[in-house]
């Protein structure tokens, strides 16, 4: 990567071939998507570039028809990878992805709701797959679902929210599991991001919290998932996400977190990484991206940091919750 | 044949002829990759080959051995995983010798999940926690922070909760873990789980002894590296937790706020742990703690004084969040404004 000045705008076209390449890329052996990954990087890419304004880069039909691919007949979901067991996160991918792109018809919703609500346990939270991991991340991803869906009423909401207040912690954040440390990713944004979802809020400490996830943000401007850790692009979208559901973006100094993110481009290749000076790859570029956008950089589309969708197409299935970013500025 | 020197474990499954009866299932290619996966030609045919014992329903040790070079290679393979779980049972494998192998891969996956859940797994059938408490203070040498790890330790007391001694040696492994790196914040919450989090040890029901203790220590740990947000978010949580008054805590929190004195005083007080001669003052965490300890004075005097401190920390000691402390401003004058 460059080492001259680091970058002071967004490199739009250069990360729409990046991510339109990652098909072609085969000399970038450094950058490896696995398997078990695939469906949600098809997401992280429709997604990026779909804020960047240029969701048709893609071919439409291949893109579905993949999503098809992936479909595991004997457990009624996605895996994320055709011949992958079904998994609650591919699903709640591939769900995202049909929706997108206006496809929705191709899945057979009554399968998927029934598969996403065998996972959920006595407890509250959800099962990622039939091996029985559970975590917060994969309860988002089940209420997130089961919402776009229109199907929220089938699950066990009061359940699922005690789960969640379970893992509020003494700093007011939440972690993955109960007992979990407060970590502003796998704990804060996928619980106030589902509560937000279940018109829950009122588990939340806003002010402790909203303190809790200012208090992320380092004096290089970059933003971290837990005290004294290092900063990571991707804490952007997860971070600001919580703010602004929380309404407390202004919280955080805008500027130099958009600076921050920036400066983690490849002007040259396109891509964004976790930090300035690292290799790029479609998670960190989709989470930096977002992130941007709830910042209000100008030139973007709004982003729905609930589910982490184009606002407009949430807005269009009425699922549109009390979030606020800021103001998109001008050119 | 394997060419001279090249022993059977390197193999591809094609080629060694035990797997001979296995019909291998090719992943699917024909559609247009979006997001390819760039794959060895070892992972190719070991997963061709687990499809294709998925496919059969075969549970047996070759299996073990297919899994584990397809965890080796890919983690986070979690198909592989669970089947490999599945198998375990099936066959009954020794499980104490499945966790052997584990405390390898643990170590060089620490960043895994599926890693951990395996243990998990294994755990709840073992029933044998003790030992694993030692595995994990070892993976903490490796990534004193690592998340997963962490989580695990919680899960695994929580879980075999009833299981007195299990909980003996806890506090002194946390001491142990912030004597390293006072800054873990992953160990302050550990110690607030063990504390406060989880049930109540024997000899420990006198709470206010223990909140006495805590309070001891976390102060004690203050003085050490007062620029440190892990300690002062831990001191607040037990405050709260406890309901008792941040107010207390003023005369420990002023010293902090100012720069360093020249007339000190030498003696110690176990309350009143001074800041470590070599700390940089005043210290943004204890400016806020003070400003909170006036705020809940809830006169306008105290609000001022708040507003001062909050001053401080927007234009000089904290800047980055300037607009955080014009918002708490904002809010204690708003508050008190009928206050004359």
């Amino acid at each position: 990567m460059s080492t001259s000045t680091p970058p002071t705008e967004l490199f739009i076209s250069k990360h729409v071939s990046y991510i339109q390449n990652l098909g072609e890329s085969k000399d970038d052996l450094a950058y490896h998507l696995t398997a078990h990954l695939r469906l949600n990087a098809i997401y992280w890419g429709l997604t990026a570039l779909s804020i960047m304004g240029h969701s048709d880069a893609l071919n439409r039909e291949e893109m579905v028809d993949f999503v098809m691919e992936c479909w595991d007949e004997e457990a009624g979901g996605f895996g994320a990878h055709p011949g992958h067991d079904a998994h609650i996160h591919a699903t709640l991918s591939a769900i995202q992805i049909l929706i997108m792109q206006d496809a929705l018809d191709r899945m057979d919703v009554d399968r998927v709701t029934k598969f996403i609500l065998s996972l959920q346990q006595p407890s509250g939270v959800f099962a990622g797959d039939q091996w029985g991991e559970i975590d917060t991340r994969f309860l988002y991803c089940a209420v997130n679902a089961l919402s776009l869906l229109g199907k929220l009423d089938l699950m066990d909401k009061e359940k699922t929210v005690d789960y969640i207040s379970r893992c509020r912690n003494f700093d007011g954040g939440f972690g993955s599991v109960v007992g979990a440390e407060s970590h502003a990713a796998q704990g804060v944004f996928v619980c106030v991001a589902a509560l937000a979802i279940l018109d829950r809020l009122d588990v939340v400490d806003l002010d402790t919290l909203g303190w809790w996830l200012s208090e992320r943000q380092l004096p290089n401007g970059g933003l971290n998932g837990r005290p004294q850790k290092l900063e990571d692009v991707c804490y952007s979208f997860w971070v600001l996400s919580a703010l602004s559901i929380l309404k407390k973006v202004p919280w955080i100094d805008a500027d130099k977190l958009t600076g921050f993110i920036l400066s983690a481009q490849d002007p040259e290749g396109g891509g964004i990484a976790d930090r300035p000076g690292d290799m790029v790859d479609v998670f960190h570029t989709h989470f930096g991206v977002a992130g941007l956008s709830i910042l209000g950089y100008p030139g973007l589309v709004d982003l729905d940091p609930v589910y982490c969708m184009p606002a407009d197409v949430i807005e269009k299935r009425g699922l549109r919750k009390g979030w606020k970013g800021l103001e998109r500025r001008e050119k | 044949m394997p060419p001279i020197g090249e022993d059977s474990a390197s193999l591809k499954f094609s080629q060694k002829p035990e797997w001979a009866d296995v019909v291998p299932v090719l992943q699917y290619e024909n559609v247009n990759p979006l997001a390819p996966i760039f794959y060895s030609e070892e992972y190719k045919d070991a997963t061709d080959y687990f499809r294709g014992i998925v496919k059969s329903g075969e549970k047996s040790d070759r299996v073990l051995t297919l899994t584990e070079a397809i965890i080796r290679q890919n983690p986070a393979h979690y198909s592989a995983w669970y089947y490999r779980y599945e198998t375990l049972l099936a066959i009954n494998t020794p499980l104490d010798v499945e966790l052997k192998l584990m405390d390898e891969l643990a170590v060089k996956y620490l960043k895994t999940y599926q890693v951990w859940h395996h243990r998990r797994l294994l755990l709840t059938i073992t029933r044998k926690p003790a030992d694993e408490l030692e595995f994990i203070a070892r993976s903490l040498k490796v990534d004193a922070k690592n998340y997963h790890t962490w989580s695990y330790r919680q899960w695994l007391l929580a879980y075999f909760n009833d299981e007195e001694d299990l909980w003996t040696g806890e506090l002194d492994f946390v001491d142990t873990m912030l004597n390293q790196d006072v800054r873990n914040n992953s160990a302050w919450h550990h110690r607030f789980f063990v504390v406060w989090g989880c049930g109540v040890r024997e000899g420990e029901e006198d709470r206010s002894r223990i909140l006495k203790r805590e309070l001891i220590y976390v102060k004690q740990n203050i003085s050490l590296a007062p620029n440190n947000p892990s300690a002062w978010n831990y001191l607040r949580g037990i405050l709260e937790h406890n309901s008792a008054p941040y107010s207390a805590l003023k005369d420990f929190v002023a010293v902090y706020t100012v720069p360093h004195s020249t007339d000190r005083t030498e003696i110690v007080d176990l309350e009143l742990p001074p800041p470590d001669k070599g700390a940089e003052l005043p210290c943004a965490q204890a400016i806020e703690f003070l400003a909170d300890i006036y705020e809940q004075e809830c006169t306008r005097e105290a609000a001022l004084k708040a507003t001062e401190l909050w001053r401080s920390l927007a234009n000089e000691h904290d800047t980055i969040r300037k607009k955080y402390w014009e918002h708490r401003i904002r809010d204690a004058l708003e508050a008190t404004k009928d206050d004359v």
